[in-house]
């Protein structure tokens, strides 16, 4: 029964496969479900942050802010790529290199220097594959962000826009919509593009007065910016994982079903085929 | 007295408090300022000292790093992106 041998053999390491994904999968829905209370504890901040920028920034003041003004031409750009430091989640990273590289190549395009900052090993294994020059990498950010890894991300970034030796800095990261849709996505952080007033104008005592508090804020609505970036790119990497773990869970299952039915008709026809011997002999004897 | 604020006290990382309030102090950049219902619209800049949220529940205190203060009809946000409740 030496082809009953072989596929036991299969058949277990199938099994302990599946212990693993299954286990990567839980681990990876437990993290999940923090990152998301994280995406979901950030929000506030966000919006009672906009919603003051909002109030307070007026197109003619812009000109006053070197975060807010707009360069003429913009030549020298940043883009920053946030990949996980792992893999074993489906095509996350992938999509956030390939979303990286079109934007590149669109702002190469136009006459711009894209210089490149990754965070993530993912992201550093594959740019050092091609041979590009990386202008900073970092491996040092966890599950867990905090605004203090987005401070030092981004700050060194909006110091030389304030100077003029950049036009614009990019982030590329995973936006998280759902636990399903976590598309790559881009976003201009400098110069900032104030949000929205919505809600009706009210006269603010404002102290010490508007321009102070906008100088103090936008650098503050950088960081966050950048922060979510981060917690977002945490999540969207905890559900891809989950969702392809998941998956090679069911497919493990998938092949278990299978060569175990290949077993049980092999060890039947084995059975069968020895009773024939067994009858055949026994007949042959009394002939 | 007038009805009670509304206070929320927010960092990047989540929200410290939220709830009603019947006074806060909180350490602006030039000094101490108090903030009692029916207060006009306020935005001003905070410095660095200990935000304190007078509520029926007793007194809670959090130290606070920059950001701001903004008051509207009653509702009081602090937004700032160092703060950690004390005690």
């Amino acid at each position: 029964m030496a082809k009953g041998r072989e596929l036991k053999g299969r058949i277990k390491s199938v099994e302990n496969t599946r212990k693993i994904t299954r286990t990567m999968e839980m681990v990876a829905a437990s993290k999940m479900k923090r990152a998301t209370d994280r995406v979901a504890a950030a929000r506030p901040y966000a919006l009672a942050l906009g919603d003051v920028l909002a109030r307070l920034v007026r197109p003619d003041i812009a000109e006053r802010f070197p975060l807010l003004r707009q360069p003429a031409t913009t030549t020298r750009v940043a883009l920053v790529l946030l990949t996980a430091n792992r893999g074993l989640c489906g095509a996350f990273n992938t999509n956030l290199i390939r979303e990286a590289r079109a934007r590149i190549a669109e702002l190469e395009a136009k006459g711009a220097t894209v210089e490149l900052h990754v965070v993530g090993k993912k992201g550093i294994g594959f740019f050092k594959y091609l041979g590009r020059n990386l202008a900073s990498e970092r491996i040092d950010i966890t599950d867990r962000p905090s605004a203090a890894d987005a401070a030092s991300l981004i700050d060194g970034l909006t110091d030389r826009f304030a100077k003029g030796d950049l036009d614009a800095v990019y982030v590329t990261y995973a936006k998280f919509k759902s636990a399903l849709s976590t598309p790559p996505s881009t976003e201009q952080v400098v110069p900032v593009v104030p949000p929205a007033t919505q809600g009706t104008p009210r006269d603010f005592l404002l102290s010490p007065n508007a321009d102070v508090i906008v100088e103090a804020l936008l650098p503050a609505y950088v960081r966050n910016m950048v922060y979510r970036a981060l917690v977002e790119t945490v999540a969207g990497e905890q559900s891809a994982r989950r969702t392809a773990m998941k998956n090679a869970t069911d497919n493990a299952s998938d092949m278990l079903t299978l060569l175990k039915r290949t077993y049980n008709s092999a060890r039947q026809a084995q059975i069968t085929q020895e009773i024939a011997e067994i009858v055949g002999g026994a007949s042959a004897l009394q002939g | 007295m007038a009805g009670a604020l509304q206070v929320s006290v927010i960092s990047p990382e989540q929200v410290l408090y939220e709830g009603t309030a019947t006074s806060v102090t909180a350490p602006a950049f030039d000094g101490e300022l108090g903030i009692l219902p029916l207060h006009a619209p306020l935005m001003t800049l905070l410095g660095t000292g200990t935000l304190r949220v007078e509520s029926s529940e007793g007194l809670k205190r959090f130290h606070v790093a920059g950001g701001f203060l903004q008051v509207v009809d009653d509702t009081v946000r602090v937004v700032t992106e160092e703060a950690s409740l004390v005690g």
